[in-house]
């Protein structure tokens, strides 16, 4: 860790593989896909709206793991640091939200 | 060179050492973005707020030296001790802990700099501006008189109509601002900018420590920006967040305020838990015992600070489930507490002790934090804190961690990184003066109020009946916190007399130092270190010293250093600011001349001060900062 510095004299040696872009283009048609869905079911009409709220949900985490591991490269190697931090952030977040609706919304 | 924040284009032309302008004087220190520097500027402010922060404390022991005494009124009690919890914490220690972490932590973890030194000055800045405006509370109208947790609905407009609070709010916004910022850059500077070889596992413990403190301001500090915003709209835009009568909750401001205030603590305990850890094993001569298990408690305490908040309102009524629950999460904090309380005992078992200055602050920090932690066990049983609740036991309680655990510790700090910072001892006679009548001083002010606690003594009370048995306790507690003050003033004659001597102190001035700071000379150089040394293990200068060696082994040849450039602009950032921030808190008033109505009640005023603010970011977006270079001929030329 402490050896790669990220200084304009040494960069971050990126040692994996050379991606090609297909696994980009196949993330972003995933994504299209998922808004789709997501667009398609309340535009519809019909769908049951508890049930689409949740699937919107479902959707948009699975977008947001999507949006972060592929586009800001969160798999790669030397990314744990922003994941425990982004973790902790919304553990807090969490913690937050979770206070305002138990104990002063609904309570 | 390890400056990542200041991004060079490897296209551009280089400025050379030379070419580049030099301030001086009062110029010198606004322009800065030099760590040690920064340092300096935060321990002198930080000092001076402290020390406005002990004058309200000694005017509230005053008035509280015998029962129903008239030396104030009950306003000028409440703004008193509403600004003394406020600028003590925000103001006083706060940039203190980070002086020691501006000057110590780039040289612990052999780096020439903080990730972002123009982040680093605008930090700096917008702390003192914001510190600067709440104080002008005091000669614009009066000071916040809502305690310094200012709970709704006392600090709404419907209790406190003057612009008291409204000071608290802004000031302590833009305080804020520059506390986040600083924090941030810690994190940066540690996690990328450590010398090679020094994993995380071979950090000096006071590194751990900032790190982690920077991880809770980062996760904390949005928490109070939110609350203080919300709580902002409603006294100014007379929003309805906190207002019942408008489909409110005040109790919304405590959880707020709490899930920001209790990692606040650990924000300022934290800190000198590292401290402590630096100087015991220096003055042990044996190392830290029990490192790792230091370290996980550090993060543990952290994780565990987040989930304690409700302990400060078991009286509001959550239930019994949530108190029972944040009764135990309370509880389990001193777990982590306790093991390193017993690490820093057993440090010393069997060392070579020398009670130099730092290290008699250490000690006594010992049992007076371990007094601390005994009453926060003791709070966080939910059915006795109903007692407890807004006491004085509380007050002592909070003072003792606080004062007892946190200042004992920046006093430790200090004395011992002293020499480092200005190149010249402080006094031994002076320093172990000012430990002794401080210590007892603090033991007379904050172990009888325990009692006055427990005998039904409240809080935030500006006066008392006599006969009711509170009447020496008291006396005893205002005799003192005189002694305190005592101290103090021997601590500032040991700083001036200091500050007179030639500056002569040696690179490891204690001769027993374990860490990098003590391989290069007192006061360091700009650039810190010649060459980036090479790190062989946990504390790596004793490694070296058990090894034989006269120094760090480099892990680069002598090359030229890429220095960051002086600028004005976090200054005028922060300017700007201050000024957007006081035109919004007079938005709303009337006034008797008609130009100041028209200036202020059109948002002129904060309109002009946003420009400022917005304009000196463009100039720094426009106009590139290529930094520049000291060259090894003026290196060696030294």
């Amino acid at each position: 860790m402490a050896t790669k510095q990220h200084s304009p004299d040494s960069p971050v040696k990126h040692r994996h593989r050379p991606e090609g872009p297909q696994r980009h283009i196949v993330v972003f048609v995933f994504s299209i896909v998922l808004t789709l869905i997501a667009f398609a079911a309340v535009a519809a009409g019909g769908v049951n709206p508890t049930f689409a709220v949740i699937l919107l949900l479902v959707m948009a985490v699975l977008q947001v793991i999507l949006q972060m591991g592929f586009w800001m490269h969160l798999k790669d190697k030397g990314h744990m640091m922003p994941i425990i931090f982004m973790l902790g952030g919304f553990f807090i977040a969490g913690t937050c939200i979770i206070m305002s609706l138990y104990w002063v919304w609904w309570d | 060179m390890a400056e990542a924040a200041q991004s060079l284009h490897p296209s551009q032309p280089l400025k050379h050492g030379h070419s580049v302008k030099r301030h001086t004087g009062l110029m010198d220190w606004i322009t800065t973005v030099d760590h040690k520097k920064i340092a300096i500027l935060y321990l002198w402010a930080g000092g001076i707020f402290f020390g406005i922060g002990g004058l309200e404390a000694i005017l509230i022991r005053i008035q509280l030296i015998k029962p129903m005494n008239t030396f104030l009124d009950a306003q000028t009690f409440n703004e008193l001790i509403t600004m003394h919890g406020t600028t003590m914490i925000f103001l006083g220690v706060m940039p203190v802990i980070f002086a020691l972490m501006n000057a110590v932590i780039p040289l612990q973890i052999g780096a020439r700099d903080v990730a972002f030194p123009f982040l680093n000055a605008l930090g700096f800045w917008t702390f003192l501006f914001g510190g600067i405006l709440l104080n002008l509370s005091w000669v614009m109208g009066g000071a916040p008189d809502a305690g310094w947790t200012s709970y709704t609905p006392l600090s709404s407009t419907g209790y406190s109509p003057t612009h008291g609070v409204d000071f608290y709010t802004i000031g302590l916004q833009i305080a804020g601002l520059g506390t986040l910022i600083g924090g941030i850059n810690f994190l940066a500077t540690i996690i990328t900018m450590r010398a090679p070889g020094m994993s995380f596992m071979r950090m000096p413990m006071f590194a751990w420590t900032t790190f982690i403190t920077s991880a809770i301001i980062l996760f904390a500090f949005p928490a109070i920006t939110v609350g203080l915003v919300l709580l902002t709209f409603d006294r100014i835009l007379e929003a309805n967040f906190f207002n019942v009568a408008g489909g409110g909750n005040p109790v919304l401001w405590q959880h707020i305020f709490w899930i920001f205030g209790h990692p606040e603590v650990y924000i300022l305990i934290l800190p000198a838990f590292g401290v402590i850890s630096e100087v015991i094993p220096t003055f042990s001569r044996k190392r830290l015992f029990g490192y790792s298990s230091m370290v996980f408690a550090t993060i543990l305490i952290a994780f565990l600070g987040f989930m304690v908040w409700a302990h400060h309102m078991f009286t509001t009524g959550l239930g019994p489930v949530a108190n029972a629950l944040f009764s135990v999460s309370t509880m389990l904090i001193a777990v982590p507490t306790g093991i390193k309380i017993f690490n820093w005992l057993f440090t010393m078992w069997g060392g070579q002790v020398r009670f130099t200055t730092p290290n008699l602050f250490a000690a006594g920090f010992i049992p007076t934090f371990t007094m601390g932690g005994v009453t926060g066990v003791m709070l966080a049983s939910a059915p006795a804190d109903f007692q407890f609740h807004d006491t004085y036991f509380v007050v002592a309680h909070f003072h003792y961690v606080i004062v007892g655990g946190l200042v004992l510790g920046l006093f430790a700090g200090l004395h011992y990184w002293w020499p480092k910072m200005f190149g010249r001892m402080l006094s031994e006679t002076l320093g172990k003066w000012t430990f002794w009548t401080f210590i007892i001083g603090f033991h007379l002010t904050f172990f009888v109020q325990h009692f006055l606690g427990l005998m039904g003594m409240q809080r935030r009370v500006f006066t008392y009946l006599p006969n009711q048995q509170f009447d020496l306790l008291n006396l005893v507690s205002t005799i003192g916190a005189m002694l305190m003050g005592v101290g103090m003033l021997i601590f500032l004659t040991n700083i001036f007399l200091t500050s007179r001597r030639p500056a002569d102190a040696a690179d490891d001035p204690w001769e027993d130092g374990r860490t990098l700071e003590w391989t290069i000379p007192s006061p360091p150089p700009e650039y810190n270190f010649k060459q980036t040394p090479l790190v062989r293990g946990l504390d790596a200068f004793w490694k070296e010293k058990m090894a034989g060696h006269k120094g760090m082994t480099p892990s680069e040849p002598v090359g030229s250093i890429h220095m960051p450039s002086a600028t004005i602009l976090p200054f005028l950032m922060s300017v700007g600011i201050f000024i957007a921030g006081l035109g919004f808190m007079f938005s709303r008033d009337e006034f008797s001349s008609s130009i100041m109505s028209f200036l202020f009640n059109n948002y002129i005023v904060t309109a002009l001060g946003l420009l400022i603010t917005f304009g000196s970011m463009l100039m720094r977006s426009l106009f590139d900062d290529p930094g520049w270079h000291i060259e090894p001929e003026e290196l060696e030329g030294r």
